[in-house]
């Protein structure tokens, strides 16, 4: 009997080590297919840029945008691009070990946890640039590339504050990082910058994908009498707009406000508009500095005045919002590009104001 | 607001949120009685959700989307009974690896689909129904009575489940398999296939859970949107002391301790809502330690049978 006993454990073995294989296959990678752009020469050194991200770039939000940013790359510049989603400090250390041997130019780390992985990754690999979307600390070849969305989120907070029959605005957080703060606190002064008596409630997850808790989140706040909510999330977003949508089906009308990336086609019968980051058009000025050698040393700000953050009124419902609203909206958007309006944001990084 | 509003509108995202936990939490209860513990539950979850929702969309209709649900949770199941049972791998290993393996596979399907960078699906609901009579109770009518078909499915499925454990031959067969699969084995019972059945069964249930939680909850997918839940119904089941009845209990409390956590930041007390949220695994390290009451797990509970193979 021993020899079928040791049969099945080779089998055994075999098996796991297939499904193991093969689900590591399924997880990882996932814009590995559509990497190479065929227009890169293979002979010549071609400019090759990767993209990391923790979470998935089917959020049509956050991660979605610098997946696009990554293929704007790859169409305008003809980039040799790669995208890895890694959930783990241990794997962001290993991503960018993988990709700093391979000889990468060109690094987007696209979130603040990066951090402390790109500082170790970076001495390591000098020919490497590295540029962490909400970092903190620079170096030689380090680069935060900060977007300051808290402009747009000021301007979305106005129109929240205008809209508010209320008076209760509701903000849906996923995890309190210091960028989720940074727009809520934006939003926040926004909102009583028009509406001073507004009451605004803000309530973190935990969590940035859990589509349930976003949404039970939205309607504690909006039995609690907040008719416009704003939410930072990633994929969770989606419960947050259904929340609203049912409230709105329920009799009461209700809105959202999208977030990060121009939301407005998630549920357009109820969304006043989104504050956004265009972060294609960031992502490729950035590429375009690291071509011209002037990437480097000290931090990258993305913002309203480059024509990166903004706020996007909801074509399908623009006809809701007073026109007046709208006109203050402006002219304060004008004020932040002129600098006469200084927006409440948040100190990113180490000995610079934010 | 009057204070009755919010205590009955918590309530109710209560139960919203707890009966995902029940359908998972009873159906690994049933496995976890058979001897096997399916960390993969989460997967069979996502997979659901998934399978829910692609049902949902395919057909026009939420209520096959739900059997679409089991079907992908049941299917994601029988591959780690296949590992599990059949060719008797480590349970803890196999189950992290169908855990990532769902997550991962959800996210190329979904993909493959919708479009790399997403796009938010509003999928046909299962609406709620509200129970004549019962619905009016004071209190707890509306959060109990008020609610999706499925979790009136969680409230049948625990007692149903109890009786099947503890008053039927079968499931004495399967708590024999669980205590002593050798013994039970030598009495005649067919230790492999109750292991397998039951596994399959669990994962059907937890694809019930997940396409609750696209079909019912949320009436959208997105990745990854099980969020741990696959996990927490198995730490529902030790709370819950591997009986259906304490399980359900069990997921309810879970469900409440979250929407405890959204009520009370709603109303501005910032004062460690983290500390609610540790609340029931507090617990359910105190049932493990056995000052709730006695709770042991099944005695063969993860080990690979027959024993002489491993």
């Amino acid at each position: 009997m021993l020899s079928t006993s040791r049969a099945r454990r080779a089998l055994r073995t075999i098996g796991m080590v297939t499904t193991v294989a093969l689900f590591t296959a399924c997880g990882g990678d996932v814009g590995e297919d559509g990497a190479s752009g065929d227009a890169g020469g293979e002979a010549e050194a071609s400019f090759r840029v990767a993209l990391l991200t923790s979470g998935p770039v089917s959020d049509a939000g956050w991660y979605a945008g610098a997946y696009e940013g990554l293929l704007a790359i790859r169409d305008s510049l003809g980039a040799e691009v790669s995208h890895q989603q890694t959930r783990t400090p241990a794997e962001f250390d290993e991503a960018f070990l993988a990709y700093g041997s391979e000889g990468y130019d060109l690094v987007f780390a696209h979130g603040s946890e990066y951090q402390d992985a790109a500082m170790r990754a970076g001495p390591r690999f000098p020919e490497m640039s590295i540029v962490v979307s909400g970092g903190g600390q620079v170096g030689a070849n380090v680069v935060p590339l900060i977007f300051t969305l808290w402009e747009g989120s000021y301007l979305a907070g106005m129109v929240a504050g205008g809209m508010t029959e209320s008076g209760i605005i509701g903000m849906v957080g996923g995890v309190a990082t210091p960028p989720a703060q940074g727009t809520f606190r934006a939003f926040e002064a926004g909102a009583l910058a028009v509406r001073p008596d507004a009451t605004v409630l803000e309530v973190f997850i935990g969590s940035w994908d859990d589509v349930a808790a976003a949404k039970e989140a939205a309607v504690a706040q909006i039995e609690r009498g907040a008719d416009v909510v704003i939410h930072n999330t990633d994929g969770a977003s989606f419960g947050v707009f259904q929340a609203v949508r049912e409230a709105t089906e329920g009799g009461a009308q209700t809105w959202a406000i999208g977030m990060n990336r121009d939301q407005n086609d998630i549920a357009p019968e109820v969304t006043l508009g989104s504050a956004v980051i265009e972060i294609p058009y960031a992502f490729l000025q950035v590429a375009r500095a690291w071509q011209a050698g002037s990437l480097g040393g000290q931090p990258v700000y993305e913002g309203f005045r480059e024509g990166v953050v903004d706020f996007v009124p909801n074509p399908a419902r623009i006809d809701r919002i007073p026109a007046e609203l709208l006109d203050r909206v402006r002219a304060a958007g004008d004020s932040i590009r002129a600098g006469t309006l200084e927006v409440p944001g948040i100190d990113y990084v180490e000995g610079e104001a934010g | 607001m009057a204070e009755g509003l919010v205590l009955a509108s918590f309530l109710e995202a209560a139960v919203r949120l707890g009966v995902p936990l029940a359908l998972a939490g009873l159906g690994e209860t049933l496995s976890e009685r058979a001897g096997v513990i399916n960390i993969g539950l989460e997967g069979s979850i996502i997979a659901g959700a998934l399978g829910g929702a692609l049902g949902a969309l395919a057909t026009g209709s939420a209520a096959a989307g739900v059997v679409y649900g089991a079907a992908a949770g049941l299917l994601v199941a029988a591959v780690f009974a296949l590992f599990v049972v059949v060719l008797n791998t480590d349970q803890i290993i196999t189950g992290t690896a169908v855990t990532l393996g769902g997550l991962g596979f959800t996210a190329v399907v979904y993909q493959a689909r919708f479009g790399v960078t997403g796009t938010a699906l509003t999928l046909p609901t299962l609406e709620a129904w509200a129970l004549p009579g019962l619905v009016d109770l004071p209190w707890i009518g509306p959060a109990f009575f008020g609610q999706a078909p499925t979790a009136y499915f969680a409230y049948l499925l625990a007692p149903l489940l109890w009786w099947f454990l503890f008053r039927t031959e079968w499931g004495l067969e399967v708590r024999a398999a669980g205590e002593d699969p050798d013994a039970a084995a030598a009495a005649g019972v067919r230790v492999r296939t109750l292991r397998f059945v039951t596994t399959i069964v669990a994962g059907a249930l937890a694809g019930v859970a997940g396409a609750h939680l696209a079909l019912a909850h949320t009436g959208t997918f997105s990745e990854g949107m099980s969020a741990g839940k696959g996990f927490i119904a198995i730490a529902v089941v030790v709370l819950g002391r591997w009986n259906p009845l304490g399980v359900l209990l069990a997921a309810l409390l879970f469900g409440a301790a979250s929407a405890l956590q959204f009520a009370l930041q709603t109303l501005g007390l910032d004062i460690g809502y983290q500390l609610f949220l540790a609340f029931p695994y507090v617990l359910t390290l105190a049932a493990l330690a056995g000052w709730v009451g006695r709770a042991r797990a099944p005695a063969a509970l993860a080990l690979p049978w027959p024993r002489g193979e491993h």
